[in-house]
């Protein structure tokens, strides 16, 4: 015991010691936390106001397109402001646990008499209560968004409402603006001609003004004379194709505009359409697995469906980055002929289950890290403005999804790590363990391809057949820990599993046994199978 | 302790058809230094392996320090194997400590132990050096630290001096007499005579996997006849008649004029001197030439080592 002990020890602090290992443990927070601010991030400041030319041929289709952009613009500041105010509420609202039923009607009669009192100081009011505040954006019909004097009435009443040392709100750029065309180009102009001159504002080859600013010019819209017709196409020009916000925005507002002249034309009352059309029928989700009473499927069980994705994941990608930092180091003491001196000192057994259990501390500790500054993140992330992220961390800290996790990724190292150091020992350099590796990571690579679809149905017949193939019991089992499979199959495939990991142990034993010492090419399947049933050494 | 450090025993090894060791038996006594000869794969290493319980033999049996394997007295053997390796990573200190703790000294005491083995061989500037920034022969010298770290009582050395310049074979020649002046008992394997006949008490000499040879090193001499050079005018034709000269040919060391009489066993070379004092040959030269273990060493696996070399 106490020489597994002293290997499983070097292990860990030689393998502590290395660049790889802290790059691994600290790369991990970071990408969390990137995939967290990034986005946030570009949306904030990575996207700039884009300028556009609108050049309109036809009857008052440009400006359904304008008011359909400038509501776009106004949606974006409406949800930054509720974001603010998110933000500036979120002590009142912390103060006040219980929770206050929101009349959308109601909601919006208390609003107009709020603008009423904007005009009129002497009014009195009834005040706004903080999840008011922040639910009342959602509420806003479009009319209102994109009545100008409203919106900044509504924008003055909202910051108002807010406590007196709420920070100032300042107004995000606007999402798309337009631009007259530059000069020397006049709407008079063809078409081609219009492009033609535009071509290098297009380009970013020149720059557009704008209230005396230099700006680029993102895209030209031409809209052409009969728009609506099947056969017409709006020409739409811009470097950057990908960002397709703009262009379906004003598509969509044609398209709605074509809509409703067909319905006029055809004597059809469009309101009606549209009320028919807004018929849903709905349904509540209830699952019978969940305690009495507490059966309906809300968001959090979604993610809970889910969440094992992200620890199949992790699972994944610990057990094989560690057990192949097991097969290199294997390598390195076979080639540089350490073994030898070692297996003076231990028995063979030993070193083994000294290696193994020296780098799964390694993983171990890696995981820990992982885990423990995932929770971390998530904590500190976690707010009024992100409800998902406790959502997350309650659906994930659950006993069977961390028990599982323990379990799994303890069973299947073992498992993957005795593979690994039998094929290190029959491998002088990396190069020959690659020839052993490539039929283990087509093997590997089966729990990762299922891994999306398990969740959906996880108890159906693939799921359970691949739970009881035991390379693959870890991950499949992981991925259905969250549909409570039935018990005999956790307990029926943990069996197999650990037998398993018994079984790949006792023939990796005898493979390294005889492994370690050989020089030379690595052995053949036959020679293998030879070996395993002892008729060598 | 009556049981010899090391007894084989009819040992051999094989694999599949092929024998690696054949039914090889030698004891080494205690406290001597023996050289373990052979050419190459004559199955010194095998051997090794299996007095080190790192393989099994086929049959026969094996004891070390008394005990039937030698993982039960592990903490009593040090062991240099032939293709030297060290943790890259690791400090020259922390590696002798390493095998020391494995071989069951305690931490800190291996630690000192260690620090105290490379002042005392010269490497005491390079106790907290990386292994991977040491010299080739340094890296050695480390590795052999390494072994005798704990104290053994047997040291097992397998090719000690091969890749070391001259300086360094003279600091493993040093290191080997300290651990015979401590009464250990000490085998190690090489293909350089020249060390086993200055070191070694005793050498086992092994050719295509069968013993050759096993006694000391003056019995190893006495197998081969002792010659005489002459040169001096008649002097060939006169005492080639001689009834104790086996043999005579021109000088093996390519002398003109010299000839090489080889002698009957037990003969005395002064018989020669006579013989030519009554016959009145002036002799220029008269050297009486005993064989060393080279000469020994050649004539007795000479033909194996050829085989062995074409296998």
């Amino acid at each position: 015991m106490m020489q597994i002990y002293r290997i499983a020890h070097r292990e860990y602090m030689e393998n502590v010691k290395t660049k790889g290992f802290w790059i691994g443990i600290l790369l991990f927070p970071i990408l969390i936390w990137m995939m967290i601010e990034l986005p946030k991030f570009l949306e904030e400041r990575g996207i700039p106001t884009r300028h556009l030319v609108i050049v309109d041929r036809s009857e008052g289709l440009g400006e359904i397109a304008r008011q359909r952009i400038t509501l776009l613009n106004r949606q974006k500041t409406l949800g930054e402001l509720q974001q603010h105010i998110a933000k500036a509420t979120e002590e009142q609202r912390k103060e006040k646990m219980e929770e206050v039923d929101i009349d959308p009607d109601q909601l919006l009669d208390q609003l107009e008499q709020g603008l009423d009192q904007l005009g009129n100081p002497d009014l009195e009011i009834q005040p706004f209560k903080p999840d008011q505040l922040v639910k009342i954006g959602d509420l806003l019909p479009e009319q209102m968004l994109l009545n100008d004097l409203q919106w900044n009435n509504i924008k003055k009443l909202l910051l108002s409402q807010l406590p007196d040392d709420a920070p100032e709100f300042i107004e995000p750029p606007l999402r798309f603006k337009e631009v007259t065309l530059p000069e020397g180009v006049s709407l008079t102009d063809g078409d081609q001609q219009i492009e033609d001159a535009l071509r290098p504002y297009l380009r970013s080859e020149m720059m557009l003004k704008s209230n005396d600013e230099e700006v680029e010019l993102f895209g030209l819209l031409i809209i052409p004379e009969n728009a609506l017709e099947p056969k017409a196409r709006v020409r739409f020009w811009s470097s950057n194709l990908a960002d397709t916000d703009l262009i379906d925005t004003v598509l969509d507002s044609l398209s709605e505009e074509a809509r409703q002249q067909e319905y006029d034309r055809r004597g059809i009352e469009s309101k009606a359409v549209a009320e028919v059309a807004s018929m849903r029928v709905r349904s509540i989700k209830f699952n019978p697995n969940k305690s009495e009473g507490d059966e309906k499927v809300g968001i959090r069980d979604k993610i809970r469906q889910y969440a094992p994705i992200g620890f199949v994941y992790m699972l994944w990608v610990a057990i094989f980055t560690i057990a192949q930092m097991l097969l290199n180091n294997t390598i390195e003491e076979k080639s540089n002929r350490l073994i030898e001196v070692l297996l003076s000192s231990v028995t063979t057994t030993e070193l083994l289950l000294g290696k193994v259990f020296g780098v799964a501390a390694v993983g171990v500790t890696m995981q820990c890290a992982w885990i423990g500054s995932l929770i971390g993140i998530l904590r500190y992330k976690s707010g009024p403005s992100a409800t998902w992220i406790a959502d997350l961390i309650a659906a994930v800290i659950t006993p069977e999804l961390l028990g599982g996790f323990v379990f799994y990724f303890i069973a299947g190292y073992f498992f993957y790590a005795f593979l690994f150091a039998g094929i290190g020992s029959i491998c002088n350099t990396i190069k020959e363990a690659q020839n052993f590796m490539s039929p283990l990571m087509l093997l590997m690579m089966v729990p990762l391809g299922t891994m999306t679809f398990i969740p959906n149905d996880p108890n159906g017949a693939i799921a359970t057949t691949l739970s009881w193939i035991p390379p693959w019991t870890p991950f499949v089992m992981m991925n259905r820990m969250a549909a409570s499979p039935p018990a005999s199959e956790i307990y029926g495939t943990a069996i197999m599993l650990l037998i398993s990991v018994v079984v790949v142990f006792w023939l990796s034993a005898k493979i390294f046994r005889i492994g370690v010492l050989r020089s030379g090419q690595p052995p053949k399947l036959l020679e293998l199978f030879r070996w395993l049933r002892g008729s060598h050494s | 302790m009556n049981t010899s450090p090391i007894e084989l025993n009819h040992v051999t090894k094989t694999y599949g058809d092929f024998k690696a060791v054949d039914d090889i038996s030698f004891t080494v006594p205690e406290g001597t230094v023996c050289g373990f000869l052979g050419p190459n794969g004559a199955g010194k290493t095998t051997s090794i392996r299996m007095m080190l319980d790192i393989l099994r033999p086929s049959s026969g049996t094996i004891s070390i320090l008394g005990a039937r394997r030698a993982l039960d007295v592990r903490s009593r053997i040090g062991y240099l194997p032939e293709e030297k390796g060290l943790y890259k990573k690791m400090t020259a200190t922390a590696m002798i400590a390493y095998f020391a703790t494995l071989k069951g000294v305690a931490g800190g005491e291996a630690k000192r132990i260690a620090g105290e083995l490379l002042e005392k061989y010269g490497l005491g500037s390079f106790q907290n050096h990386k292994c991977e920034a040491l010299s080739k022969g340094m890296g050695q010298k480390v590795q052999v630290l390494a072994s005798i770290a704990h104290d053994p009582d047997l040291v097992i050395l397998d090719e000690p001096f091969s890749g070391l310049d001259p300086v360094n074979q003279g600091v493993m020649e040093e290191v080997i007499q300290d651990i015979r002046s401590r009464g250990k008992t000490i085998l190690f394997s090489t293909h350089v005579m020249s060390h086993a006949e200055r070191i070694c008490e005793r050498v086992v000499i092994m050719a295509a996997g069968r013993l050759a040879f096993d006694g000391t090193v003056d019995e190893a001499k006495s197998l081969l006849p002792r010659r005489v050079r002459v040169k001096g005018k008649g002097a060939g034709a006169a005492l080639e008649q001689l009834k104790d000269v086996t043999h005579s040919s021109p000088s093996s060391d390519g002398r003109e004029g010299v000839a090489e009489f080889q002698l009957r066993e037990g003969a005395d070379p002064q018989q020669l001197l006579k013989c030519a004092f009554e016959q009145n040959i002036s002799l220029e030269i008269f050297e009486v030439v005993n064989p060393n273990l080279h000469e020994v060493f050649v004539h007795l696996v000479g033909e194996e080592a050829r085989e062995a070399a074409y296998r």
